[in-house]
C-alpha cells in the first residue's frame, strides 16, 4: 500500500516541486500552502475531505465510478490515496529543496545547447536532484506505512483488505492482544528506522558529492 | 570583419531588481560590452540568449531572434547562440566528453571538427574526467568547446578570464583567439577588463548602470577623454599583436615582432615557441617619448613614429602615436614642445611588456 502510494505521488510531486523551485513562479504562496496543508491538518480531517470528494456520492468518486467503474472509498485504492495525499508534502519538500540547490546556470546553458524545458529536466535537473528526490520518496513511503487517521475514514478498517499496519496495531490493542500489537509495533519501528537511515544517507551523500 | 557592421542588432529593455537596462546597438562580428560590475552585463547576455524576457528586438546575422512588436520570441533552444557563463557552468554529473557532446546532434561521434577543436584547446587529456577534477582554466576551455561544438551563430562569453591567475588568464584568452581564428565564429564578450575588450573585440559598447555610454570601434571609444580618465581607474593599457621570433635565455629576454614589423624585446617567456602568436600590453605610463633617437639608455625598445593627437585629461596629457598612447604630464609636453605632427621615438623597458594572450 505504502509503495503504491509512493508510486502514485512521485509524478505529480515532481511536477509541483519543479514549479515551486522556479524563482519567478507567481502563485508560489498559494501552491505552497495547499501542498503543506496535509502536514498540519489532523489526518482525520484530510480523510473526511477525501471521503467527501471520492465517496460514492462525492463529485470525483461518482465520476470515477460511473465512467470507469472504479471504486475508491472503502477499498485498497482508498488506502493508497489517503497515504499518498498525507505523504505528498514530505516528498515535495525534499524534491524541491534539492532542485533549488542546482546552479541555475546549468539548466540555462542546457537550454542554449538546444534542449527544451522537459529535456533539460530529464537530462540535467533530475540527475542532479535525484538523491533528494529518492530521499523524499523513502520518507513518503515511511509516512505511508504509518498512515492511520486519513485511511480509517476513507478506507475503513477491513482486515485483509484495507487494514494497514497502523490500523491492525490499533485493533489488536483494542481487543487486548497486546503481544501481537507489540510485534506489529516492532515491525513498524524497524521499517521506519530503515527508511530514515536510508533517506539520511542519501541526503548526506548528496552533500558530499556536490561540494566542490 | 568591419564589412558586416550590423551582424549583431540589439534593442532591448528590461527592469530587473533595481536595474533598468536599456541597450540599443548595431555591432559587427566581434564586440565587447564593457562596464563595471552591476552595470547589467550578465543580465544583457541572458536577455540576448533568450533566458530572460526583455522587450524589444534581437537579430543575429540577419535572423530575428525576438521582436516584441512582431510578437516573435524564439526560446533559447532555437536561437543557436553559444552561451559560456562565468566559470563555464559545466554539468557536474557528466564527464568532459559528455559535456562536449551535449550540444551536438545525437550520435555524432568524434568527427574531424571535434578532433580539431579538442586539439586546438588541448582537451584530449581531460575527456574522461569530471568537472570537479578540473582547474578553473580547464573548465573554461571545456565550456568554450561545448558551446562551439553546437555550431552557434554567435558566441556569448561572460567574463572569460575572471578569477584566473595571470598565466591561466593569458592561456584562456589565447584559446579564444585561436578558435576565433580557426572557426571565424562571431563573438560578443562581456567584461569589466578594458584589456580583454581590446584583445577580443573590434567594437565596444560601454555600459554603465544599465545605459549605453558609448558604442563604436574599440580603440576610438576607449581613448575618448572621459574614458581615459575613468576607465580602468585612469590607466590606459596599450594592446598589440605580435609573433615570437626567438629566445635569449642567457639575456633573460624573448624577441618578438609587432604587427607593424617592429622588433621588440620582452621578458623571457619560455613556454611559447618561436612563431607563436601573442598579445602584448604596456601601460601608457611606461611608454617614454624622445624627440631624438635614444642612445645610452638601458631601455631596449625604441619605435619611431609621429604624434597624431594630444588628449588632455585633467592634469594629464595622453599622447597618441599611431596605435600607441603614452601618458605624460603637461610639463613634459611643454618642455619637449610636443604637438601633433612632431616626430618622436617611443621608448620602453623590456619589463614593461606583459603577455596577455599566448
Amino acid at each position: 500500500m505504502a509503495a503504491g502510494a509512493t508510486l502514485l505521488l512521485v509524478l505529480p510531486g515532481l511536477a509541483v516541486a519543479w514549479v515551486l523551485s522556479r524563482p519567478r513562479f507567481r502563485f508560489r504562496a498559494l501552491v505552497e500552502t495547499l501542498v503543506s496543508l496535509p502536514l498540519v491538518l489532523p489526518p482525520t480531517a484530510v480523510g473526511l475531505g477525501l471521503l467527501l470528494l471520492f465517496g460514492r456520492s462525492g463529485p470525483l468518486g461518482r465520476l470515477l465510478y460511473e465512467e470507469l467503474g472504479i471504486e475508491v472509498a472503502f477499498t485498497w485504492r482508498g488506502v493508497v490515496l489517503a497515504s499518498a495525499v498525507v505523504a505528498f508534502p514530505l516528498f515535495v519538500r525534499s524534491a524541491r529543496s534539492s532542485l533549488e540547490e542546482i546552479d541555475p546556470r546549468l539548466p540555462a546553458v542546457a537550454r542554449t545547447l538546444g534542449r527544451g524545458p522537459l529535456a533539460v529536466f530529464l537530462e540535467v535537473e533530475l540527475p542532479l536532484a535525484w538523491r533528494g528526490v529518492t530521499a523524499g520518496a523513502v520518507l513518503a513511503f515511511a509516512r505511508g506505512l504509518g498512515e492511520f487517521g486519513a485511511t480509517i475514514l476513507v478506507a475503513g478498517n477491513i482486515p485483509g483488505r484495507t487494514q494497514t499496519l497502523a490500523l491492525a496495531l490499533f485493533q489488536r490493542v483494542q481487543v487486548g492482544r497486546d503481544r501481537e500489537a507489540l510485534g506489529l509495533a516492532a515491525i513498524s519501528v524497524l521499517l521506519a528506522a530503515a527508511a530514515l537511515v536510508l533517506s539520511e544517507a542519501l541526503v548526506h551523500r548528496r552533500d558530499r558529492t556536490l561540494s566542490r | 570583419m568591419a564589412a558586416s557592421s550590423s551582424y549583431i542588432e540589439i534593442d532591448l529593455a528590461l527592469t530587473q531588481g533595481g536595474l533598468a537596462l536599456a541597450v540599443a546597438a548595431r555591432l559587427g562580428e566581434t564586440a565587447a560590452v564593457l562596464g563595471p560590475s552591476g552595470a547589467g552585463k550578465t543580465t544583457l547576455l541572458e536577455a540576448i540568449a533568450g533566458l530572460r524576457r526583455a522587450r524589444g528586438r534581437v537579430a543575429v546575422g540577419g535572423e530575428v531572434l525576438q521582436d516584441s512588436t512582431a510578437g516573435i520570441f524564439l526560446p533559447p533552444e532555437r536561437r543557436h547562440l553559444g552561451y559560456v557563463p562565468q566559470e563555464g557552468a559545466l554539468f557536474p554529473h557528466l564527464s568532459v566528453l559528455r559535456n562536449l557532446g551535449f550540444g551536438r546532434p545525437r550520435g555524432s561521434g568524434r568527427d574531424p571538427g571535434f578532433d580539431a577543436l579538442v586539439a586546438t584547446l588541448d582537451l584530449e587529456p581531460l575527456l574522461a574526467r569530471y568537472p570537479r577534477h578540473l582547474s578553473g582554466g580547464e573548465r573554461r576551455r571545456v565550456a568554450l568547446a561545448r558551446a562551439l561544438l553546437a555550431r552557434p551563430r554567435l558566441l556569448l562569453l561572460d567574463e572569460p578570464t575572471s578569477g584566473l591567475d595571470p598565466l591561466r588568464a593569458r592561456k584562456a584568452l589565447a584559446g579564444i583567439l585561436r578558435v576565433r581564428a580557426e572557426l571565424a565564429v562571431p563573438l560578443l564578450v562581456v567584461t569589466h577588463d578594458q584589456r580583454e575588450a581590446l584583445a577580443l573585440a573590434s567594437e565596444v559598447v560601454l555600459l554603465e548602470a544599465g545605459k549605453v555610454e558609448a558604442v563604436g570601434p574599440a580603440r576610438e571609444v576607449l581613448r575618448a577623454p572621459r574614458q581615459l580618465a575613468l576607465g580602468n581607474g585612469g590607466r590606459w593599457e596599450n594592446v598589440a599583436a605580435a609573433r615570437l621570433v626567438g629566445h635569449h635565455p642567457e639575456g633573460g629576454t624573448t624577441e618578438v615582432r609587432l604587427e607593424g614589423g617592429e622588433a621588440v624585446t620582452i621578458p623571457h617567456t619560455p613556454d611559447l615557441a618561436p612563431g607563436a602568436g601573442l598579445l602584448l600590453t604596456i601601460d601608457a605610463e611606461d611608454l617614454l617619448l624622445a624627440t631624438a633617437p635614444p642612445h645610452g639608455l638601458s631601455a631596449r625598445n625604441a619605435v619611431a613614429g609621429e604624434i597624431d593627437e594630444l588628449i588632455p585629461v585633467g592634469t594629464s596629457v595622453y599622447v597618441r602615436v599611431g596605435p600607441w598612447i603614452a601618458h605624460l604630464t603637461p610639463a613634459a609636453v611643454a618642455e619637449l614642445g610636443l604637438t601633433a605632427g612632431t616626430p618622436v621615438w617611443l621608448v620602453a623597458k623590456t619589463h614593461s611588456w606583459r603577455v596577455v594572450a599566448g
